[in-house]
């Protein structure tokens, strides 16, 4: 990243920590700069290389024939993920996709938790960039069970300080503030939270997909981090991701 | 990523069928959560001696309240109170600061209710008493089923004197 973004990055980050009674309003210096990043996100750089590690691959033609859909109905599929790909015989998000595709490609698949992976995944979820989520948690039996088993990986208090996702990110306490952090809004319906991700993280100077963010709050509330792709990972993805069913994609997000 | 190894991705098709469930990264992680679960609820009695006006117990309370581990906390912390477990790795502390106001507190959280002026509102007034603030820190859902507050005595995140620390410092006046 060039050093200036960085800069103008820490000065907001400081501003934004600096709070009256309006605790947590942006300032309007603050908006501008936020608006001016979301204008000119740097994940979209990671989002370029995504595209050209495609390209390797075949690009969205290719990708488009692996899934066995036409290039035109590419963008409303990709937005149905995760989903279950009998071939596969399981629930896959796009990036395990994209391992299976390489496999047949004759190659080793990158790592999920891999950069590479992370703007690969950055952008074939943005090929769905202007589509509403249109997951469906009831096309099939192994639907239905990864978001029963998201729910209750979701529910599920755990670790050092018997928390579960739900303590923080329940509809009772959205909007409250943990340490500074507004808490955003992931059990109702109509949060908007999945189809922003991949993000920019700005704290982190790097792109995050939605199961490192998982990871994320795993490890601040001591949580055993579970690792991406996991069964219970993809399940959690498709339980958040049904909560955003109808939400307009807009990759790459921008986060704090 | 060199362009070279990104190359190579499109030569070669296999020539046999893939076993995708070999290819595909999916463990499934339920032993690991299994271990990782909370015990049920537990009811605790106050040890005798728990609640203390000693100076350093109450320091203790106050750190554990407003730091999250011991690697993160910036002051050194009080007598008695190390910054790492026995086994070398940072220990953790309550963080109570991050759902709690109390007096004093920097950049706290609103989850949970205001603590400050907890002696006065809610002791003195005879609202709590010292016990029901040992067990709702030890394991809040004898309290509340479904608390969103953290379990501090069932996971064994603290010892006992421990909790007795953090329950001195939020009756004591302040
Ligand atoms: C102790 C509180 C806490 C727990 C437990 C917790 N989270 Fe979070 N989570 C937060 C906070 C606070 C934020 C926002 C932080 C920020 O603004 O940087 C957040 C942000 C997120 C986000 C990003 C939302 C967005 O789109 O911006 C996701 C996704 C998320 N959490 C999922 C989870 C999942 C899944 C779990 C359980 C495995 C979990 N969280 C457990 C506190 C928590
Ligand atoms: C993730 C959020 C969270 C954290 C962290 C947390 N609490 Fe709480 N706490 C709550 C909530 C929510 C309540 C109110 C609901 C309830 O009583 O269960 C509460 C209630 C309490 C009460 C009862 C107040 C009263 O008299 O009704 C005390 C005392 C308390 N917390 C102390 C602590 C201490 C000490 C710590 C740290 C060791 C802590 N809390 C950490 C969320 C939290």
């Amino acid at each position: 990243m060039k050093t200036g973004i960085k800069i103008a990055l820490s000065v907001a980050m400081l501003a934004s920590l600096s709070f009256g009674g309006e605790q947590f309003a942006m300032s309007a210096a603050d908006r501008a700069m936020y608006a001016e990043m979301s204008e000119n996100n740097p994940a979209d750089i990671m989002v370029a290389d995504g595209e050209e590690l495609l390209g390797y691959m075949g690009g969205d033609e290719g990708l488009a024939k692996y899934l066995g859909v036409s290039e035109d109905d590419l963008p409303t599929y990709i937005a149905g993920f995760p989903r279950y790909i009998k071939k596969f015989g399981m629930v896959v998000g796009l990036d395990q996709v994209i391992q299976a595709m390489m496999a047949d490609g004759g190659n080793k698949p990158l790592k999920l938790k891999s950069g590479n992976m992370f703007s690969l995944l950055a952008y074939v979820k943005s090929i769905a960039n202007g589509e509403k989520i249109n997951i469906d948690i009831n096309a099939n039996p192994q639907m239905k069970a990864a978001y029963a088993l998201g729910e209750k990986t979701f529910m599920t208090r755990r670790g050092g300080r018997g928390l579960s996702c739900n303590s923080c990110h329940s509809s009772d306490v959205v909007g409250r503030v943990l340490r500074t952090q507004k808490l955003p809004d992931l059990g109702a319906k109509g949060a908007k939270s999945a189809a922003t991700w991949p993000a920019y993280r700005m704290t982190k100077s790097s792109l995050r997909t939605m199961q490192r963010r998982f990871q994320g709050c795993m490890k601040n509330a001591l949580l055993k981090v579970l690792p991406i792709g996991s069964k219970q990972m993809v399940a959690l993805e498709v339980y958040l991701t049904a909560k955003s069913k109808g939400s307009e994609i807009s990759i790459p997000g921008l986060k704090r | 990523m060199k362009r070279t190894i990104m190359m190579s991705l499109l030569v070669g098709a296999s020539l046999f069928a893939t076993d995708y469930a070999k290819v595909i990264t999916h463990p499934d992680v339920s032993k690991m959560i299994q271990k990782d679960l909370l015990a049920p609820p537990k009811v605790y009695m106050m040890p005798t001696g728990c609640i203390t006006n000693d100076p350093d117990a109450i320091a203790r309370g106050k750190y554990i309240f407003n730091n999250l581990n011991g690697k993160k906390a910036k002051k050194t912390p009080p007598k008695g109170l190390s910054r790492k477990t026995k086994n070398g790795k940072p220990k953790q502390y309550g963080n109570c600061v991050a759902c709690h106001n109390i007096e004093g507190a920097k950049g706290a959280g609103n989850i949970g209710p205001n603590l400050s002026h907890y002696k006065k509102n809610f002791i003195d007034s005879g609202a709590r008493t010292d016990a029901f603030v040992y067990q709702k820190i030890a394991d809040a859902r004898i309290d509340n089923p479904t608390t969103h507050m953290t379990i501090n005595l069932t996971t064994k995140l603290f010892t006992p004197r421990e909790v007795c620390d953090i329950a001195s410092y939020i009756v004591s006046p302040k």
